[in-house]
Order: C-alpha cells, then structure tokens, then sequence
C-alpha cells in the first residue's frame, strides 16, 4: 500500500463533511456535546482517521497541510505531500496548529468592553447584537462624511479573503488598509521591486546550489518559507547532486542556521551590506562579470575595496578573498540576505547589496540561484500583501485621523518598538472593533471583539508567496466544527457590508463566504487556462482541488530573466555602515533582536509545545534569555543564568544571561516572542520582550521598523534570573557523541539516496 | 557475671518486659508518631500526588529511596552475622548481645523492604514483581538484579526471622513461667510448648547451628545481591565489579556500628550494664576498625580503578562525586567518619569509653549512608550523554521520609524490648557457673 | 518423571522464540543522517502531537522532567570566532541488547519480534530501573497525572493511550502506526513494504534526515543508507547493539583542534 491511500485526501466541500457541520451546527456551545455527532456525517466512522487538506497559518509562508481528524476531532497536522511548498514537511509551528485550534484561552464568543479601555474587561453579548453595533457605528462614521477615518489593521490577508476586506473597505470609502507584521519582509519586496522589478519575493534555491552565502537568513527556523528551504538545505548537502554544497552565514550571532553553516562569518553589525559589495566588487574585478555594463559596475563598487571593508567590518581581506573566489567559481551559487541585514536602518540597502552579488555573480534567473515566481497565474487581481507600514497608523491615531478601527490577528501592541507608542496611539482612537481569535495586547484595546474562526474551522485560500518558482493556490477548508461561538471573518465583513448599506453592501457577495469562496475560484477556473485545460466541470474541479489541497502547475515555468541595473541599485547603497542609537562609550553593546523558531514575532507563545520546546540554540524553556560572549560576560562580571538589565536610550527590560560562544563580544541578542502582558495563560507575564527598548527608527521607503538599530548596557541586578535550560552541558568531553568526517572524507552521498 | 543466680537473670530479662514507666511509653508514642507523620504521612501523600513530589529527575531516577534502601539492609547485617558468625565460631561474649542484634536485622530488613514500596512508582501493583501464578502466564524477569532483590530479601527477612525465633524459644517458654495476665497464654502459645526436655535442647541446637551455617552465605549474597542492581547496569559509577565485596564490607561496617549505638543506649535504658559490659565494646570497637580498614582500602580501590580505566565517563563521575557541587562536601565528611575517625579504635581506652564509641559508631552510619546516598546521587546525575546531566537534590518529602524511617526502626526496637526477651536468657546462663574459658577476662 | 521434565523443557523453549535478538519478522531501523538535520525540532513537536506528551511547565523543566521522547542534543566547540555548534537529534535506539530490558523485574519492557523495545504501559510498576540502566537517557516518566487544560484533550491521539502517573514511558519508534501498516498488510496478505509508514517524526522532518524502514528487506531505503560510510551508532563501544544508525556530520575540523570528533 502506498502512503497515498493510506492517508485519504477528502475534499470537506465535496462530500459534505464541512459544510454541514459548519452550517448546521454554525454556532454550537462548547463541549455540549459528549458524542460529536449523534447522527455522523456519511464519511465520519468513529475510530477511523479522515485527512483534510488545509493550508496553515502559523505564518506567511502558505504551507499545505493535511489535518487527521477522528470523530469529528483534529488530532495531527501532517505536511500534504503534495504540496510543493510543504513538500509533506511541516515546522514546529506547523505542527502546533492544532494548539492552536484547542487552545485554551480563545476568545470563546463576542464581547463588549465593560471597564476602562484596555482592562481586559468584556461581557459577552450575541452576534447579532455585536453585528448590529460596529454597523451602527459605521454607519455614524460615513454620515458624518468621514469614510476616509475607516483604518482596517490586520496581518497580511492573502487569497480571496484579503480582496473582500479591500472591496468593503473601497466601497466604504476608505483607502485605508494597513497589513502589518514584524516579519512580513517588506524591505525585501521593496530592494528586489526597485532593483529587479519584481514585486514578489522570488524563489531561493538552496536545493540546486553548491554555494550558499547567507545575511542572517534563517532559514531553519523562520526566515520566509523555513519548511521549503529547510528541505532545500537538506538536498542541498546530501541531495543528488554532483557535490555537497558549501554554506556559508554572515551574522553577528550564530543562528540555527549558522550552526549548519560551514563558515560563520561574525561581520561587525551593520556592516554587512559593505561586505557583501566588497566581495561583489572582487567578482567585477576578477572579470567573472561579463554584462555590457561592466564599468557602470566597476565604477559603483568602486569605494568598496578590500583594504576599506575589511577595516570597517570586521572580517579579514583574505576572507573577503576567498569568500569571493569561492563564490564566483562555484556555479550555481547564491546570496540570500534575512533578518539580521534588513533590520539596520538601511536594511534595503544591505539587501540591494545582495541582489547586486547574486547579480554580478550571475546567479539571477538560474536552477541553483535565484528564480521569479511565474506571473500572476490567476489572470485576476491580487490582494496587495503589504502596503502602508504600521507608522502610517500610528500617525494618523495620533493626529485624530482614525475614526473607527477593524482590527484582525497582529499584535502591534507587542511587535513594535515601546518608543512608538503604537498603544498611546490606538487608545486614541475613538471606536475599535476586533476579529482576532486571541486576547492579545491590541485586541484587549477593543471596545467590542467579533472573534474569528481559526485556520482549521474556517474556509480560506492563499496565493503562496514566496512560491516554490511557479504560483501556488492553497486551499483551506474547515475540517471540524468551531470550537467555540466565532465566526469565518469573511462572514463577519459580509455582515457588517450589508449592515452599514450603500456603496459597501453593493461590493458584497451574497451568500456565505464559503460561497462566495467558492464562486470566486469559479471565476479563476473560467478565467485561468492551466486550470480549466485538464478538467471537465469546475464542480469537479472544486472537488478535486479542495480534496489535494489546492492548485499549482506540477512542473516549473521557463525562467525568465532578471537583472540588477547599476543605475537602479546606486540610489541605494553607501559606504555608510548603519547606524546605531545610544553613544559608544555609554552604551557599547549592539542589541540584536531576533525571531525564534516557536515564537516567530510573539504569535506562537501562547502554544503549550511550543513554550517547553527548547530553543534550538539555547535550550531555554518557558522564558527569554540575552546572549552574551563569555568575555564580555567576564568582563561585566556577570554568569550564566543572572539577572541583568538591558538598557538602551529608549527603556530597559530585565533578562537573565546565557552566555554563549556563538556571538560576537561587542554584540548581545535577544529573542523576540515572550514579554506578553496578554495572551493567554501560556504567554502572560514570562520574559521580556526586546522590542520594547528599540528607537522608533524606520525605514523611510518601507515603513519597516529597523530592529538592530540600537546599542544597549547591560547592567548587573545581583539577583539570580529564572533561566530554564534543558542542556547541563554542552561539552562533548571527547565522546564521540556527534562525530564528523571532514568534507572529502567520504563520498558526499549515499548511493541508496532517496 | 559470676555472681549472678540463674533466678535473677529470669527475673531481670523479663523485668525488661513487664516494668515499663511512663519515659518508654512517652519515648514509644514520639517515635510512633514521627514515623507516622514523617513517614507514612509523606508516603500517602507521594502516593496521592505522584513521584513528582520527590527531586528525582531524568536522569537521576534513583535517589534517597534507594540509598535508604541499601542503607537498611546493610544495617540488617549486623545481626545476622554478629549473630550467627560468633555462634559458629564459639565466641562467648556474644551471648547477651545477639538477640538484639537479630532484632535489628530484622527491622531494619523490613524498613528497607518498605523503602522498594515507598520508590515504586505504582506500588499497589507491587505483587506483579512476585512469581505467582496467573492464567495468563505472565511470569517475572529472572534476569533483572530487582528480581534477584526480591527473591534474596524475602528468603533473608523469612530466614532472619526464623533465626531470630528459633533461638528464643526457651526464652519465650522461661517468659511464659515467669508472668501473668494476657501474656501467660500469648507466650505459652509463642514458646510451642516448650519443656526443656533433652530431646528439644538436642533439636534446637542442631537447627540453630543449620541456621547459622546458612544464614552467612545468605546474607553475603543479599548484599551481593543488592550491589549488583547497580552494578549491573553500564553507569559509570555504578558499573563497578568491585561492588559486590564493598557492598558487603559497608554492610558489617555500619552494621556493627549500628548494634554499638543501639546497645550503648539500651544498657543505659534497661539499666543492664552488667551484662552488656564495656568488654563488649570493646571487641565490637575492634572488629569496627577491621571493617573500617577494609572500607577504605575497597573505597581506594574503586577510586583508583575509575581513575585508572581514564574514560571521560568515569573520570567525570568521580571529579563531580570528589570534588563537585553539590555532594563533594558529604564525600569528605564521609572519609572522615568511616576512614579516620574509626582510627581512634586503635586505642584499646577510646574502644572503653562509651561516649567515643557512641560518637565514632553515629559517625560510622552517617558515613555508610553518605555512601549509600553517594553512589547513586553523584553516579546517574552524571551519565553518558552530557546534555542530559542533572543534578539531584532530594526534596523534603524524601528528607522526611529518611528521617521517619529511622523513627519507624527505634519504634519497632521499643517495641520488641517489650514483648520479646532481647537478652538470651539461656545463653547468658550458660557463662555462668562454666569454667573460664581461655583468654576470657571478666569484670 | 523424563514425561514432566520433557513438558517442562517444551515449554520452557516456548518461552523464547527461537533466533531471539537475532532474527525478527522485521528489523525496524532508524537512520538518522547528521549532515541534513539542521536541529529544527521539528520532528520534536511532531512526536509530542502523536504520541500524547504532556507539557510539564517550566518548574518540573527545571528539574529535568520534559517529556519529549526526541530530543536534539546539541555540543558546542571552540571559542569566538571559531565556534561550531553540532546537532544530534535522539529518541530510544530501540537496542537490541537493550540494558532497560534487563532491568525490568516484571518484563513491561521487553522486545518484540520486530526487534523493538516496546514498553508495556500496563505492566509498568515504575522501578525505574529501565531508566537507569538506559545508556541514552530516554525514558521518561510520569511523575504526576498530567492534565490538559481544555479543550487542548480534543487533540489526544486515541490511536495512542495517555499514560497514568507512576509508569514509564519513551519512543515506541510510532508502533501505533507499525501496527496499522502490519494489519492492512495482512489484510492483503503480504508483507509491510517500503513507504506503508512512516513514524511522526520522520514524517515531520523538513530536511528529510530521519529515515525508518525495514533492515531485513534489503531493497529499503535503510538498508542501504545503513551500508553508508558515514554509518556510525551512538555510544557503540557499550555493545547496546542500537537500532537507530547515525550517519556522520560532514564538517570541517575547528581550525587547531586536533581532538574532540573522530574521523573515520
Ligand atoms: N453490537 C453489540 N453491542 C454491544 C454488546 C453486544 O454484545 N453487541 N454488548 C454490550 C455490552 S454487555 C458491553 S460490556 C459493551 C462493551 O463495549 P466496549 O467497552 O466498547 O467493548 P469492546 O469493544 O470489547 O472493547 C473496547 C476497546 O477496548 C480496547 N482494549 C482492549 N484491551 C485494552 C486495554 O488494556 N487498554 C485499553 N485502553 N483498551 C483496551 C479494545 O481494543 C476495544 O477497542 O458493549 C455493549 N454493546
Ligand atoms: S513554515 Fe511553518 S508556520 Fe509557516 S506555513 Fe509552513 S508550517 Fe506553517
Ligand atoms: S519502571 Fe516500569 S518498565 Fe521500567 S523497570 Fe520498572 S517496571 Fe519495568
Ligand atoms: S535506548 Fe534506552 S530505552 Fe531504548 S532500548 Fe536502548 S536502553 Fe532501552
Ligand atoms: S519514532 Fe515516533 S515515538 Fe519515536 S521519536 Fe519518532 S515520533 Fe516519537
Ligand atoms: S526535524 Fe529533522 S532536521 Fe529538524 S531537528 Fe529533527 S531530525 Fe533534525
């Protein structure tokens, strides 16, 4: 028997499952029921497993999932192996859905806030009621002629839900639409816009390349699509390829992914973008770069000369050297640039500097480089996935130009800088209405909560990006019933559409969301050719894709060509390292916050399994940490596991230390995640969160808020912290415990590869 | 002891029994208490609550539990072996003292036995480690050490309590002639109707001396026995072909302490000095230095090999056990008390001076317990994969426990002294009026 | 009297299935390639959703009580810059002279004829010898009775029991979804195949360096990564004769460290 039929791909929609468990038990208190069903849907046999394709959305990245559900339960979250971008692989966050799903401390049913703003204090009230007040208040909005004062704030809403949010917002009259998260790599979208022209984040070929150059990309635990790349690394080291590639990571701590690396290069924060530019400069003078416009290039890189970037960054000349040689002979090679180069203050720049390596190196629109994703296969319009930044809103909440706030899932209570005040801000605003799921620190501003469905009760699509090189449509459909008395968010829009009247209820769709999810793939299959070209009806059609997953091309486009005009990249890079907040000599360590496997930006803290899994790195539990070098802890006269302030211009926060070899002395780092004062029991009141020391320094061209962009003091308390670390001892004491052979020391692969 | 009448032993071994004040009553009460309270109180709570209420951990799965455990059996070599040794050997001035001893091998076996319930993690199922018969055919692991734990301690509790009971039958029959009341037919009963006759001396000297003769082996291996479930097993620390010996060493060491403290406090107590004599203590101080001496040349020995074999496994176990937080302190407090201060012995005036023996033979068993405690507190806490160390610091329901169970002991002891002849009425008889024997001194 | 004797020994020999530890019905084997695991945990949470691990919290963490039944062990090597960080992910090596099975007085770990160390919940009356004894440290225990706030117990995974407090417990290698491949192969009469299953971890891992399968058939994906010259078994110079093979990290010597790892 084959995997395949072992799991059984079940398409809800098609055979009736979810539907009618959503419509016929729409809204059904919780745990009323000791027996699910009493008369079972046709394909529900107790003690016999179903697999529901689903997408998750743990984050952005859009891996499909398949969803074991037993008697009417979500049991397992398993990749769809199907799926080119989960590839049946899931991460720890994928895997955690189902915490998500169950977790106890959902919204339970709609609110209305009863004490002060932000006291946490609701009672609960029906959903017609809830429905009937945020239309009146609408209402009141646009009668007054301040339609413009509708703000939506939400995360990124891709596929069809984020097109309904933008129809009712445009027929409400606002342009308004602020997506926010601290990860949505906006800078990235921007340097790979105004240098390539590509408005999309391309796919990134770990998988066929045999020299991997990483900025902080870490990929292995959040760095755009870590399911996908981390099975590309995998390949790439013992794939079927002629040899192992090489990798290596410039950062200033040794992330998960530099663990991996054979290289870690700790160039001096914020100086990496010249080092990038330095080794691009190398590969132009080599005369590995054969463009016709080789002198615009050579005279660009110009200022970026060994001698200069070595002095500046930290790294050796003739690690400059041989990175660069090494990166130009071996073919295919790739740069990738993350978090830790896009969070200085000209993060585009740094990740300019890295297009313009992939570019002289000649690695752009290539199998082991760099390749767009194919155009826009669904021939229709698309959700704009970014956006004005969170600053936008910030300033208009503080100018008086908000009148009435939608706020869905993002958190920018906890995910920006503590000196943008982006609470202040939102309690100015005079109505606020939430769809999140969660009591988080931005829900608990709201003055009434219309909590949404989460993933796996709920219909959805999304437009994968980044996409595996071609365009992927994933599919979500509800696989049990709600858990508790929320809604689809697609059924709240269409209810408050038609509730405020007008230009609004025209734009909505009639029917359910389901429906009008349904019919707007309807629309796609008419319109798109790949998709109508090999079925007969879209019933089918539907069947199918909802029972696979979703749609995709099974094999890559031809790739088409990119390039870097010198002309388009000079506008962005400098001889400048980026700048730091706070005075060398009163506060000399450069902060480095940084995203961690379970808690991404702060969303997974409220998941039990992911609160006691040890960081990768650490091996912390339940808590946050700052990492320091042994000699700067020596030299600060401060252990493992004290208590220490860290302290820049901007506030302070309280951590205990790990020390760790694996960052660079002048530099500590702190994860980002925990620091809740809400949400959930999990979550609250563990930790610190780094975020709240950062300058409100951002990027002028993307609105990203630059993350590594202060220095910090690390004051001593004297008192121990509550450091949890799993690991004793990190010292192989010779046992042969992890052994190793040296590369060449053994065929690169397995002749049994699989 | 020569001019005591045969009348006024009767009478002063069964005044032992039948005079109680109102001390015995209030120092039996206190101790009942404590080991209800300290002990079974904690216990029941473990139970309800979970081993989760202790500080073992992953990997320290054995703690104090077991240290009590190997403690308590050790403590129940003294007995037997003081006891059945001596007899084999024909060693006079062992006759006032063995009852007792027996008495303490007995408790403190049935103390430790209790300790493998207490560290089981569901003990209402503790019959499944027996060999009963079952229709399903679900039989036990004869290769596992606990199994031979459980087959060498039920054989030595069954055999020890035989002995004990063996040899007290003319006593148990002169006890029933001499009181009244309730007891009359209680020892009438107990004493199986004994009359003295030729043919039942006959008896009762021949199964005493076959009981001897097997008992030593029997108590060899229980120790043997008891090591193994460490040896056994690959922990450095743990894995140690010595163990066996110095398992048997510690025991008759901290044994024979044992029986030095408790008869200091009992002569005291019952005012039975004259035939619990300082000559007494002073072969039992003797034979503590012998074992004190061995102890330490086996404990050398374990260090050197560990030492000597130079894997990381072993030498890390040792550094941390020797020189480490946080148990590196107890291993220096234990050579102290059983490698130098046993020295004192040395001196035929301090094994004469009750207040030194009573010091030296208490410093002798916090030392064996620190062993006991050592062995499994510094060996699990630091095994193969470093990753996976942790240290183990008992918690106070485990503390509480220890501390109870030693209640439980003296409480089983007051108990005994009241309802059992714990002198040899009719051995200590046999010293007297026999001609001196060689070497003898009396005082 | 030779009547009994003959019906004690027959049934003594029926005890013991003739070609114990050597030959099962099927080898199951665990090839764990150390160059592709990136120490994701992946395989981690995946474990704890399958198998029904409780979470802890942070003060029973504190004392080392975390349930995972697969952990990534982590060694990290030299000092700034020259630092390298090495992942090893370990679950029970299901060894077949396993040191627990002879520690369990009451045989509810013992091994199977797959050549598994199964552990009998039920029987288990919580000696903790196994764990002792256990040379990787993957036992774990119940030391309470674990709750799960609700609704979280929707999760549950009925194909698997939630275990009481006092027993022990560590990765089966998934024998729940063994079991489900072995009885829909017998429903068709054959053989379990490459590919009937795949354990949680495995399934889960992104970078594909779990591989399980069946030692006995040679055409496995095991039975050739095991022929790997990289092959290697943890702790193997303690003769645990383990079922989950290693194979080696491909990484460059720290520069002057002539110790530590060994080549070969
Ligand atoms: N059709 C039909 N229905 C009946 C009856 C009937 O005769 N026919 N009889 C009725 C009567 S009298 C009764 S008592 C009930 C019985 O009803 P159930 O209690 O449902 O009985 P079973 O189906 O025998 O067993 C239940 C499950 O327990 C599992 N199991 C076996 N051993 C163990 C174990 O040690 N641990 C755990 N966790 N699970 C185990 C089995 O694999 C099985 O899946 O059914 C009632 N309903
Ligand atoms: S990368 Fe992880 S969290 Fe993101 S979609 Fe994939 S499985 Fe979910
Ligand atoms: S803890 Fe359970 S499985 Fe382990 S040895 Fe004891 S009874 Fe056997
Ligand atoms: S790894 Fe430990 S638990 Fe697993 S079989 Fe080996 S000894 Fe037993
Ligand atoms: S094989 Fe199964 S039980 Fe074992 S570690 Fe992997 S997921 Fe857990
Ligand atoms: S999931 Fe795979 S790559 Fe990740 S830690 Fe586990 S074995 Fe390693």
């Amino acid at each position: 028997m084959k995997r395949r039929d072992f799991l059984k791909f079940i398409g809800a929609g098609g055979i009736g499952t979810g539907l009618g468990i959503l419509f016929g038990q729409a809204i059904k208190p919780p745990g009323s029921k000791l027996i699910p069903y009493l008369i079972p849907p046709e394909d529900v046999i107790p003690g016999l497993a179903n697999w529901y394709a689903s997408l998750c959305t743990q984050c952005s990245a859009g891996c499909g999932v398949l969803v074991k559900v037993m008697d009417g339960r979500a049991k397992k979250v398993e990749g769809n192996p199907l799926h080119p971008v989960s590839n049946g692989k899931l991460c720890v966050r994928g895997q955690s859905g189902v915490q998500t799903l169950y977790n106890p401390d959902r919204i339970t049913g709609p609110m209305k806030r009863k004490g002060a703003r932000g006291s946490n204090s609701f009672e609960p009230i029906s959903w017609d009621e809830a429905i009937r007040e945020v239309s009146g208040k609408l209402k009141e909005l646009s009668s007054k002629g301040e339609a413009e004062k509708l703000y939506l704030l939400s995360s990124s809403l891709g596929g069809h839900l984020g097109m309904l949010a933008d129809d009712f917002m445009a027929g409400f009259g606002s342009s308004n639409s602020i997506k926010y998260d601290l990860f949505d790599n906006r800078n990235l979208r921007y340097a790979n816009k105004s240098t390539m022209g590509l408005d999309a984040i391309p796919h990134y070929d770990i998988e066929n390349t045999q020299y991997l150059l990483s900025f902080g990309a870490d990929f292995a635990s959040t760095w755009l699509s870590p399911v996908a790349l981390s099975r590309g690394y995998g390949e790439m080291r013992q794939g079927g390829h002629s040899a192992r590639g090489k990798f290596v990571q410039v950062e200033p701590r040794l992330s998960l992914t530099a663990a991996n690396a054979d290289d870690w290069v700790p160039a001096k924060p914020g100086t990496e973008a010249i080092l990038a530019l330095a080794i691009a400069r190398e590969i132009v003078e080599s005369g590995h770069y054969k463009g016709s416009d080789v002198s615009a290039w050579k005279s660009l890189l110009a200022p970026f000369g060994r001698t200069y970037a070595a002095g500046v960054t930290d790294v050796d000349k003739g690690k400059i050297r041989t990175i660069a040689k090494e990166f130009m002979n071996a073919r295919p090679s790739l740069a990738i640039g993350g978090e830790s180069i896009s969070g200085y203050s000209n993060g585009v720049s740094g990740l300019v500097a890295i297009n313009i390596l992939n570019h002289v190196a000649g690695n752009l629109g290539i199998e082991g480089g760099v390749q767009p994703n194919s155009s826009d296969l669904f021939a229709g319009r698309r959700a704009d996935r970014v956006g004005p930044g969170i600053d936008a809103l910030i300033k208009a909440a503080n100018g008086s130009g908000i009148g009435l706030l939608l706020h869905y899932n993002n958190n920018p209570a906890f995910t920006t800088p503590g000196s943008a005040h982006a609470v202040e801000a939102i309690k100015n605003v005079p109505y606020i209405a939430s769809f999140s799921s969660f009591m988080d620190e931005t829900t608990a501003l709201a003055d009434i909560i219309l909590p949404s469905h989460t993933s796996f009760e709920d219909w959805g699509d999304d437009f994968t990006d980044p996409a595996p090189g071609f365009q992927v449509a994933t599919l979500m459909q509800p696989v049990v019933s709600p858990v508790f008395k929320t809604r689809s968010l697609g059924d709240t829009i269409i209810g408050l559409g038609k509730g405020v009247g007008g230009a609004a209820a025209a734009k909505m769709p009639e029917g359910t969301y389901a429906e009008h999810l349904k019919d707007s793939w309807s629309g796609l299959y008419t319109r798109n050719k790949a998709m109508n070209a090999s079925e007969l009806t879209f019933e089918r059609f539907w069947r199918d894709t909802l029972a696979k997953g979703g749609w995709w091309k099974e094999s890559k486009p031809k790739m088409s060509k990119l390039k870097v005009s010198a002309r388009s990249a000079a506008r962005h890079i400098s001889k400048e390292p980026a700048k730091f907040e706070g005075d060398n000599s009163q506060y000399p360590l450069y902060l480095i916050p940084y995203a961690q496997a379970g808690h991404l930006d702060g969303r997974g803290a409220n998941v039990p399994w992911l609160q006691e899994l040890p960081d990768p790195i650490t091996s912390v539990v339940w808590g946050s940490w700052v990492e320091i070098n042994p000699k700067t802890a020596s030299r600060l006269g401060v252990k493992m596991g004290d208590m220490v302030e860290i302290e820049s211009p901007y506030g302070k926060i309280l951590s205990p230390v790990f020390v760790y070899e694996g960052i660079r002395p002048d530099t500590v780092a702190v994860p980002i995640g925990q620091g809740h004062k809400l949400y959930g029991r999990y979550a609250e009141n563990r930790g610190a969160n780094p975020l709240e020391v950062l300058p409100p320094t951002v990027d002028s061209r993307t609105g990203a808020y630059a993350l590594n962009s202060t220095r910090v003091r690390i004051v001593k308390t004297g008192r121990p912290g509550d450091l949890v670390k799993m690991d004793v001892s990190t010292d192989e004491l010779g046992r042969n415990i992890v052994q190793t052979v040296p590369p060449g020391g053994a065929p690169h692969k397995d002749t049994s590869h699989h | 002891m020569d001019n005591i009448s045969y009348n006024e032993i009767n009478d002063d071994v069964v005044r032992t029994m039948t005079k109680t004040t109102w001390k015995y009553w209030a120092l039996l009460i206190f101790c009942a208490s404590m080991a209800g309270v300290l002990w079974f109180g904690a216990w029941a709570y473990q139970i309800y609550a979970g081993q989760g209420v202790t500080g073992l951990n992953t990997p320290t799965f054995w703690g104090i539990y077991l240290a009590n455990f190997v403690f308590w059996i050790g403590i129940s070599h003294s007995g037997t072996l003081l006891s059945a040794i001596l007899f084999i050997t024909a060693t006079p001035w062992r006759r006032s003292i063995y009852r007792s001893a027996e008495a303490i091998t007995f408790f403190s076996v049935l103390t430790a036995a209790v300790f493998i319930f207490v560290h089981m993690g569901r003990p209402w199922n503790f019959y499944w480690t027996m060999p009963y018969f079952t229709t399903r055919e679900l039989w036990v692991n004869f290769t596992s050490p606990i199994m031979f734990d459980v087959f060498a301690i039920s054989t030595y509790m069954t055999s020890s309590v035989i002995f004990l009971y063996f040899g007290s039958i003319p006593d148990l029959a002169a006890v029933r002639d001499k009181v009244t009341g309730w007891r009359k037919p209680v020892y009438t009963y107990l004493s199986l109707g004994w009359r003295g006759t030729d043919a039942e001396w006959h008896w009762l000297s021949k199964s005493y001396t076959f009981f001897a003769v097997f008992i030593i082996p029997l108590a060899v291996s229980v120790h043997s026995i008891v090591s193994w479930d460490f040896a056994l097993s690959t922990v450095p620390g743990l894995n140690k072909t010595i163990f066996a010996p110095y398992f048997v060493v510690g025991a008759i060491f901290s044994g024979t302490a044992a029986i030095v403290t408790l008869m200091a406090c009992y002569r005291k107590a019952m005012k039975v000095e004259k035939y619990i004599t300082l000559m007494h203590f002073d072969k039992l101080c003797m034979l503590l230095l012998v074992m004190s001496l061995l102890w330490s040349y086996i404990n050398v020995v374990e260090v050197f090999s560990g030492w000597y074999a130079n894997t990381s496994a072993e030498n890390e176990t040792l550094m941390y056990r020797m020189f480490m937080k946080p148990h590196a302190y107890m291993y220096w407090l234990m050579i102290l008390t059983n490698s130098i201060l046993p020295l004192l012995f040395i001196f035929k005036s301090l094994r004469r001076s009750i207040f030194i023996c009573i010091i030296v033979s208490i410093g002798i068993n916090v030392g064996m317990w620190i062993e006991r405690y050592l062995i499994v507190a510094t060996s699990l806490p630091r095994k193969f994969l470093p990753n996976m160390w942790h240290d183990y610091i008992p918690s106070l329901i485990e503390i509480s426990m220890t501390i109870g169970s030693i209640f439980f002991f003296v409480m089983l002891f007051l108990i005994f002294v009241k309802l059992w002849p714990s002198i040899s009425i009719y051995e200590v008889k046999e010293d007297i009026g026999i001609p001196m024997r060689k070497g003898f001194k009396r005082h | 009297m030779s009547g009994i004797l003959t019906r004690l020994k027959d049934k003594l020999a029926s005890y013991r299935v003739p070609g114990y530890r050597t030959k099962f019905d099927y080898k199951w084997t665990m090839v764990v390639d150390l160059d592709r695991c990136n120490g994701c945990e992946a395989c981690v949470v995946a474990c704890y959703a399958e198998n029904n691990l409780p979470v802890v919290g942070k003060r029973d963490c504190d004392i080392s009580r975390r349930f995972s039944w697969i952990r990534i062990e982590r060694y990290v090597e030299g000092t700034y810059p020259d630092v390298k960080v090495k992942f090893i992910p370990i679950m029970c090596q299901h060894c077949d002279a396993a040191p627990c099975e002879i520690g369990c007085p009451v045989y509810a770990t013992y091994h199977n004829q797959d050549g598994l160390n199964v552990q009998v919940y039920n029987r288990c009356v919580g000696t903790f010898t196994c764990a002792t004894y256990c040379t990787y440290d993957v036992r774990r225990f119940n030391w309470f009775t674990y709750k799960w706030d609700a609704p979280l117990e929707q999760q549950l995974n009925p194909d698997v029991t939630v275990r009481e407090m006092g027993v022990m417990e560590k990765c089966t290698f998934c024998i729940q979804r063994i079991r489900v491949a072995k009885d829909t192969a017998k429903d068709e009469g054959r053989k379990v195949q490459e590919g009937d299953m795949k354990t949680a971890c495995e399934q889960s891992c992104p970078t594909d360096a779990i591989t399980f399968g069946d030692l006995n058939d040679p055409h496995s994906k095991v039975s050739k990564l095991a022929k790997s010259p990289r092959r290697y078994r943890l702790l193997e110079e303690l003769d645990t004769d383990p079922s989950v093979i290693y194979l080696k990290r491909v990484m460059e010597d720290r520069k002057g460290s002539g110790h530590g790892t060994s080549h070969g």
